[in-house]
């Protein structure tokens, strides 16, 4: 009986792995190759090559599952691997628990001779064909700060991301400042975040309205010379600049709305008063200075 | 004809000694609360003066009551869609140091001072912020400082005054002052109530008693400004505007105000009018020298049927009607002519009056003698005062009383002088009765009807001076509400406290 349920298991599981591998390949192109080659050598993150012998798969599973739980808990290795890579944390890619499964499988699969046999393959990060235009910066601004809509109708970078060189205000801050962003990810990892962005926030917005090419040579390119400007101090107070002249505006323009309106009574009366009596005392007095004068010639 | 019931007030301005008493007893009842040490809902004014706030009369600064333009009437504030635009910064606010910084002093000092070569002082405090603070005002500084060149000279009803007219007013053994002493005036065309944004500024039914609803007072502070009588007040403890209820809780079991009860010179008079309610927008819309006229015309005779009728088919009660015939209110405003009201110009339709002050007794040294009327020189009959001699310019009495109008004022001046050498004449007997005779000609009244104004001044009994109607505030709520269903399901207690406290 148990040979039975024994024999049905493998039978059943075999197809299963092999089929999970396959998925694994696929989920690996879309989430992990912006940042990881196998045999490719190493882009923002590791090589993957052989991470199965490296690495005990329970912990490989919670590490592809919920890398931010790892860190935040100072595992060790984690932490290690932090330091190692320029302090860029792999993000929670919000992958289903199937998903962490046939990408171990994959990686599984992938590991030792057959990996080395077909590295080309893996090269998941494909150079961003160049067309018959030329990339441009300056659309690539246009681009990031919206002046420039993407062809399909996602939103512009600047409504959650900042970055050097587009004025006092900056752009939004719930995604992180981008002007260092190229010199992390390098040309190959920035090119395919641009294609799929992995980011759990990003890709549900972005699967559906992903980039056209050419817009990701533009951003491309205008992403890699904003790395070599920085946000200038001076931009920091041109916006405090900006933030002092709108409320004296505001000031100005209430003090001029509501310039009609009551002030103190009694004091002001008070004073006028007084100066007006201290006037006619000291008339008085030259008035009497004089007469006296007078009478005394 | 829409005929109402208004509870209304005489102050018979000749008697009033100028002791504050009824500021006191205000005072005790109402305003010993924290956020309410500055305000006077009964206050006594020394007039020639600049009042509580200062210069309240001022409505260039202040902006109170209502203009008329194009026989239109419109709040001096704002209109509504300005009430709107300026509904969060209200631009028309007196500062408490218009009124004045309350304070208290330091008493535990002069106990406490450790020994030393100097007897201890109590140093002021102030209510508001509780430090040490230094006197700069008081709820009646004028009095204070009467007739000083600060206060007395920037009177705003001493601006149309001659140069002539105005040293005289302040030249000594020349000078002239009295108390006017204010309340709430309960107006037919309250100006707080048409400021108010919240609703919350009300004008009771049955009896015409300005009240502001505490529950509903949202502290825009319109009122404030919208009451060219500066009458309604802020408490910055509850966040909430009060003003003078004219002790209705006492009304409604039939005594009088405490500042009525109280009062030592008894100046006080208090009863119905009726008034036709179609009217008011015509009265208070009137050009300025026919206001007083106009306001007189628009009190209504409780003794014709046909009144009678318009006010029962109006709910007015019974016992109300009953006390509006015995109004001492209604004698010295509508029969007798002889009660103003203070600034009609305002165009609220105050509905409380004033018998204007005799005119100070002119008298001067003469052979010895301290002589009353310097009839000789000024060629006239000796009668103890004669207008034509008067101290107190009828201009000055003219911009408090009739909105300038100074005929109107002599007419009243004429009467009361009448009345006064008429009994003269008949007590003292050093005035012919000739010239008593002259006197109520020229007052334009008969022998009986000076006796009746004397007595009503001089004898009146408390229940002449207090008509004080049934007010009948169970029958009263049943034309907005059942009284029954009201007691059933509100109860005891269902008045709910501000958030921040009473």
């Amino acid at each position: 009986m148990l040979a039975l349920l024994a024999a049905v298991w493998l039978a059943a599981g075999s197809p299963a792995a092999a089929q999970s591998a396959d998925d694994g390949e696929a989920v690996f192109s879309a989430k992990c190759a912006a940042c990881h080659t196998i045999g490719g050598g190493t882009l923002v993150g590791p090589d993957l090559e052989g991470v199965s012998d490296r690495r005990e798969p329970e912990w490989l599973s919670r590490w592809i599952a919920e890398p931010d739980l790892m860190l935040a808990e100072g595992e060790p290795i984690a932490t290690d691997m932090l330091a190692e890579f320029n302090n860029i944390p792999m993000p929670n890619l919000g992958l289903t628990d199937v998903e962490v499964a046939s990408l171990v499988a994959y990686l599984d699969a992938r590991s030792g001779a057959t990996a080395v046999s077909e590295p080309e393959q893996v090269q998941a990060v494909e150079p961003i064909v160049v067309g018959p235009f030329e990339p441009s910066g300056d659309t690539g601004k246009r681009l990031f700060e919206g002046s420039d809509r993407f062809d399909n109708g996602g939103p512009p970078c600047l409504a959650c991301h900042s970055i050097a060189g587009i004025g006092a205000l900056g752009g939004g801050a719930l995604g992180p400042d981008l002007t260092g962003a190229y010199g992390k990810f390098g040309e190959s990892g920035m090119a395919s975040i641009l294609a799929a962005p992995p980011f759990q926030t990003m890709s549900p917005i972005f699967d559906d309205r992903p980039l056209t090419e050419e817009e990701q040579a533009h951003l491309a390119l205008f992403l890699s010379q904003a790395a070599v400007s920085s946000r200038t101090a001076a931009s920091v107070g041109q916006l405090a600049l900006l933030g002092a002249a709108g409320a004296v505006v505001l000031l100005l323009a209430t003090q001029l709305l509501w310039r009609r309106r009551l002030r103190e009574v009694r004091r002001p009366m008070v004073a006028r008063s007084r100066a007006r009596i201290e006037r006619s005392r000291q008339a008085e007095d030259e008035r009497r200075g004089t007469t006296s004068e007078t009478e005394s010639r | 004809m829409d005929i109402r019931a208004q509870v209304s007030m005489v102050f018979h301005l000749d008697k009033c000694i100028g002791c504050h008493t009824c500021s006191v007893a205000c005072k005790n009842i109402w305003t010993d609360r924290e956020g309410v040490e500055y305000q006077w809902w009964n206050n006594v004014e020394t007039k020639p003066g600049t009042g509580y706030p200062t210069l309240w009369e001022n409505q260039d600064e202040y902006k109170g009551g209502w203009e008329a333009e194009d026989g239109r009437l419109q709040l001096k504030l704002q209109s509504k869609i300005g009430t709107l635009g300026n509904i969060f910064y209200n631009r028309r606010l007196p500062t408490v140091n218009d009124y004045y910084e309350p304070w208290t002093y330091d008493y535990e000092h002069l106990f406490n001072a450790p020994e030393g070569d100097d007897q201890p002082t109590a140093r002021p405090i102030s209510l508001i912020t509780g430090e040490f603070m230094e006197i700069e005002s008081g709820p009646n500084w004028d009095d204070d400082l009467g007739g000083s060149p600060v206060y007395a000279s920037n009177d705003p009803n001493v601006g149309s005054l001659t140069d002539e007219e105005r040293t005289q007013l302040n030249e000594i053994e020349r000078v002239m002052f009295f108390y006017l002493p204010r309340i709430c005036n309960h107006c037919i065309n309250p100006g707080c109530v048409a400021a108010c944004p919240a609703g919350a500024a009300y004008k009771r039914g049955e009896d015409g008693i300005v009240l502001v609803n505490q529950d509903k007072c949202r502290a825009w502070r319109m009122c404030i400004s919208g009451c060219p009588y500066k009458k309604v007040y802020y408490n910055w403890s509850t966040g909430k505007s009060e003003k003078c209820v004219l002790c209705f809780p006492r009304l409604e079991s039939g005594q009088a105000p405490a500042c009525f009860h109280s009062c030592v010179g008894r100046i006080r008079y208090l009863g119905v009018l009726l008034y036709d309610a179609d009217r008011i927008e015509e009265v208070a819309s009137s050009p300025e020298s026919e206001l007083v006229e106009a306001q007189r015309g628009i009190i209504q005779d409780p003794f014709d049927p046909e009144v009678i009728a318009a006010a029962k088919a109006n709910g007015v009660t019974d016992g109300m009607l009953q006390a509006a015939k015995h109004s001492p209110v209604y004698k010295f405003v509508k029969e007798w002519k002889l009660a103003l009201p203070l600034h009609p110009e305002f165009r609220t339709v105050p509905m409380l009056y004033y018998v204007p002050p005799m005119l100070p007794v002119l008298a001067k040294m003469k052979d010895g003698k301290y002589d009353v009327a310097d009839a000789e020189v000024e060629g006239l009959k000796p009668q103890l005062t004669s207008l034509e001699n008067a101290r107190a310019p009828l201009a000055y009495m003219a911009n408090l009383f009739s909105a300038g109008n100074e005929d109107i004022v002599t007419e009243v001046y004429r009467k009361l002088i009448a009345v006064r050498v008429y009994k003269r004449a008949e007590k003292v007997g050093d005035i012919t009765q000739e010239e008593a005779q002259e006197a109520l000609a020229l007052g334009n009244m008969t022998a009986e009807e000076a006796e009746a104004i004397f007595r009503l001044t001089a004898l009146p009994s408390f229940e002449e001076r207090f008509v004080v109607p049934p007010l009948a505030r169970e029958v009263a709520i049943e034309q907005i509400e059942s009284p029954y269903d009201r007691k059933r399901e509100g109860g005891f207690g269902s008045r709910t406290a501000p958030g921040r406290r009473w």
